[in-house]
């Protein structure tokens, strides 16, 4: 027996003995191993600071950490800031940072490296970065492991944007005297993370190994961390089945094949671990022009929309039907709206349409449009094929446009030159960063994508939005947002229609996948492989 | 003045012509490409989900998409005569050195394809024309028409279903195994493991097309006077076709030939998707939906230009089998 072996045991004892006092062990830890992770697509680069892309989010959050990390019920927890405390009128937010911890190439990690981060990267080149942090002023930097976050407002949300995948913290002393968009290393990036960047083999994959001085003691179990490019769908299926890959989250598994891997006994598929990722799947109106200037064939068409068909035929039962501009995985949630999926509703619709001075014509159509699709693939195509038979059943004659991707954004989000559209949004960590966008005026920019691009707005909502993102107490934050949705819903610029689930499959010698709310957006040191 | 002098002097006479080919059509690509809606970073701001206006003025400025387009162009064209093809703004690297990376299992792919294909495809095609309306005959035109008609991505699935979920025996996409850390000829072997169902399903259907292509040829040949003369004169069957009409029938084949050269970075595109080949037509593909217009460009370029030199080596290839094409 080599001695790897023996170390091996010993720390799987060692993890018995401590999990022996928590109720959920099932099997002790095991240290090591390569875990292949499938990504798709291709990162363009590692520069999650300047950069939200999903696969970005994917590889470089094993890189870098955040000031905080979230647990499963959304709960802020401790990672480069071990405490934290909020002062009473909401202005400034102390943060004590933990103290021996290094970057991967030994310089250590200080406040400096905090206030840097914030102030001139995030704040400067985070494509939310504006917004999110838009109440920061200043961070003051007293001692080496204290930083203290100035507000020009109180900014509930600023609690919830810290994770590693939001806002990674990167080395001051490396940036510096660099332009940031040009910095060097950009994509051979020093973290504090769990693993070091090792390589990145264009088209192929990128591989990352374990950082031997993680500052989470025996963190983290895997040696080795490898992320694969596979562009076909067929072929990613096959590649879970054969165990060549080991994991892959964000629906890269068309849905169509789940229910055959779930039924492997190797592989688990779940929706689990996206707490903090909530989407809605929604059509736009364009609301400036007929025939959706008139909130009643709005509405007439968020009653057609057969919501439980489409997330039975088009994502397999994977989502749940959208009621509000807010999803209803997020604590803002609230049901108390217009219910658009009632019985009658293909009625209430016909109705609607007939009082807006819409009638049938002879062969029974009362007007044509073109839904342009969001072009990010078939399974957006079905929903419009579904949208357009709904329609057809109260009279209206969609024809699909199904344009790449580039073009569909000029189109919708600078020509605002549609009728109706698909889309879906992430709420993110709070409403002012996920939601806001959809509808306040403030947030209609021409050129600007996944914005407000129905133009729809009114007085009383931009108060409502205002109001709550400066506002501490939660239960009249609750309020207003209660208010903002039943407006929204009731003047219905977006039909929600799916919320869907995000699904990781993986395979079952994987443990501790799913300890993150943000997916795959994290450092994976508590995963580990059965050898 | 000599054959070989001959050679050398229309060698450099259509290498020069090559010159304003090339020039041409990466003026004509730019103007094209210039008429997609959308650019870069509409394209990042899309995959990010999120964007501010400051962000995406800021990357307009930093790739030089803000200027007017006949800047662009010629400030284009002046780097690509200077051997610079640019920058990818998405993948942070020259233009060259991303093309470079991928050519190399691009070329594996393509020559190793290219060869089991035209070989096969001339064994076939000449079978099948010698055993013209027989079983033989039969079989082999089935075997073809299949093999053309069926999509290569079906083609492919089905190889990776069979030989790596049932079977087991092959990995189903990758270029080597990730990690194993071989080298030498361990790392050759685990290469070529990798390229048994891609280069299968690639060869399959060129393959298909140039058999086709012989049987025709063998059996427009057949009729020729010059083959009568031969029988006349008493040769046997086997020294018509070996001697004559082989020789002859090959000349449309190799032309074929030369022209698929372009058109497999087309064919491997769907091939190196399904397969996971890290090669350009993959690396095309997906510049083409980022709007990567630099990177795009720079490969229409190497296109372009193995056209090109496939035409002249094809046209050197036709005086050696053909001698009484002359050289001009």
């Amino acid at each position: 027996m080599g001695k790897a072996s023996v170390r091996n045991r010993l720390f799987g004892c060692m993890g018995a003995a401590f999990l022996a006092t928590m109720p959920m062990a099932a099997h002790a830890q095991e240290q090591g191993g390569t875990l292949i992770m499938i990504v798709q697509p291709e990162p363009p680069s590692l520069a999650s600071y300047m950069s939200t892309s999903q696969p970005i989010g994917q590889v470089a959050t094993k890189v870098y950490d955040g000031l905080l990390e979230y647990d499963s019920d959304t709960v802020e927890q401790p990672a480069l800031a071990e405490s934290w405390e909020i002062s009473e009128d909401g202005l400034s937010i102390t943060f004590n940072l933990r103290q021996g911890v290094r970057w991967h190439d030994g310089e250590p990690f200080t406040s400096a490296d905090v206030a840097f981060t914030f102030m001139d990267v995030l704040r400067e080149f985070h494509p939310r970065g504006n917004n999110n942090l838009r109440a920061l002023e200043a961070v003051d930097t007293p001692d080496e492991h204290t930083a203290i976050f100035r507000l020009s407002t109180p900014a509930p949300y600023i609690m919830r944007i810290l994770s590693s995948y939001e806002s990674p913290i990167v080395p001051k002393h490396l940036f510096e005297g660099q332009d940031v968009r040009e910095y060097s290393n950009a994509n051979t990036p020093i973290g504090t993370g769990p693993f070091r960047f090792v390589e990145w083999r264009r088209g192929q994959f990128m591989q990352f190994d374990r950082n031997e001085d993680y500052w989470r003691d025996g963190k983290p179990y895997l040696d080795r961390i490898i992320a694969r490019f596979i562009s076909d769908t067929g072929t990613r299926t096959a590649a879970m089945e054969t165990g060549e890959a080991h994991v892959t989250a964000y629906n890269h598994i068309a849905t169509e094949d789940l229910d055959y891997l779930d039924s492997l006994p190797h592989i688990e598929v779940t929706t689990d671990g996206y707490e903090m990722m909530p989407g809605v799947n929604f059509l736009i109106f364009n609301t400036t022009e007929p025939p959706f200037d008139d909130v009643r064939v709005r509405q007439a068409v968020s009653y057609a929309v057969d919501r439980q068909f489409i997330i039975d035929a088009v994502y397999n039962g994977f989502g749940v039907p959208g009621t509000s501009p807010i999803s209803s995985k997020m604590i803002w949630y609230s049901d108390n709206v217009r219910r658009y999926d009632v019985e009658d509703r293909i009625e209430r619709a016909n109705a609607l349409l007939d009082e807006a001075g819409f009638p049938r014509g002879d062969n029974g159509i009362r007007f044509q449009i073109t839904h342009d699709i969001q072009p990010y693939g078939e399974v957006w195509m079905r929903f419009g094929e579904i949208v357009v038979q709904n329609l057809a059943q109260i009279g209206i004659e969609a024809r699909i446009r199904y344009e790449d991707t580039p073009t569909w954004l000029t189109r919708v989000y600078t020509n605002y030159d549609f009728t109706m559209t698909s889309t879906s949004y992430f709420n993110f960590s709070d409403p002012v960063i996920g939601v806001h966008r959809g509808y306040h005026s403030n947030q209609i920019i021409p050129g600007t994508v996944f914005v407000n691009a129905s133009r729809w707005y009114s007085q009383e909502t931009d108060d409502l939005m205002d109001k709550a993102a400066v506002e501490l107490d939660f239960d009249t934050r609750m309020a207003l947002y209660e208010e903002f949705q039943q407006l929204i819903v009731e003047a219905a610029p977006h039909v929600f229609a799916v919320e869907p689930s995000l699904v990781t499959v993986y395979n079952n010698s994987v443990h501790g996948l799913l300890e993150s709310p943000f997916g795959s957006f994290w450092g994976m040191d508590r995963v580990w492989i059965e050898q | 003045m000599t054959k070989s002098h001959k050679r050398l002097l229309f060698i450099a006479k259509r290498a020069l012509y090559g010159i304003p080919v090339i020039l041409g059509i990466v003026i004509v690509n730019f103007l094209l490409l210039q008429l997609m809606e959308g650019d870069a970073v509409d394209a990042l701001a899309g995959e990010a989900a999120s964007a501010t206006p400051e962000y995406m003025a800021q990357l307009r400025e930093r790739f030089g998409l803000d200027q007017p387009i006949y800047v662009q162009l010629f400030a284009y064209v002046r780097n690509v005569v200077m051997l610079d093809l640019g920058y990818s703004f998405r993948h942070d690297m020259p233009v060259l050195d991303l093309i470079m990376t991928r050519l190399g299992p691009t070329m594996l792919l393509m020559t190793t394809t290219l060869f089991i294909a035209i070989v096969m495809g001339i064994v076939l095609g000449l079978l099948a024309a010698t055993g013209l309306n027989t079983w033989r005959d039969t079989i082999i035109s089935i075997l073809a028409l299949v093999s053309y008609a069926t999509p290569l991505f079906w083609v492919g699935l089905m190889l990776v279903l069979l030989f790596s979920v049932r079977l087991g025996w092959l990995p189903t996409s990758g270029m080597e195994t990730i990690g194993a850390g071989y080298t030498g000829l361990e790392r050759a072997l685990d290469i070529a493991r990798h390229m048994v169902m891609p280069v299968i399903a690639l060869s399959l259907f060129y393959m298909a097309a140039f058999t086709r292509l012989m049987r025709a040829s063998m059996l427009e040949q057949a009729n020729m006077d010059y083959v009568t003369t031969a029988r006349a004169k008493g040769l046997t069957e086997r020294r018509i076709v070996w001697g004559h009409v082989l020789r002859n029938a090959v000349l449309p084949v190799v032309t074929m030939g030369g022209v698929q050269i372009a058109n497999m970075l087309g064919g491997s595109v769907i091939i190196e998707s399904v397969f996971g080949w890290p090669g350009l037509g993959l690396l095309a593909f997906e510049a083409l939906f980022a709007r990567d217009l630099n990177l795009l460009l720079g490969i229409f370029l190497l296109a372009a230009c193995m056209v090109v030199v496939a035409n002249l080596v094809i046209d050197i290839i036709y005086t050696f089998l053909d001698p009484r094409i002359e050289l001009k």
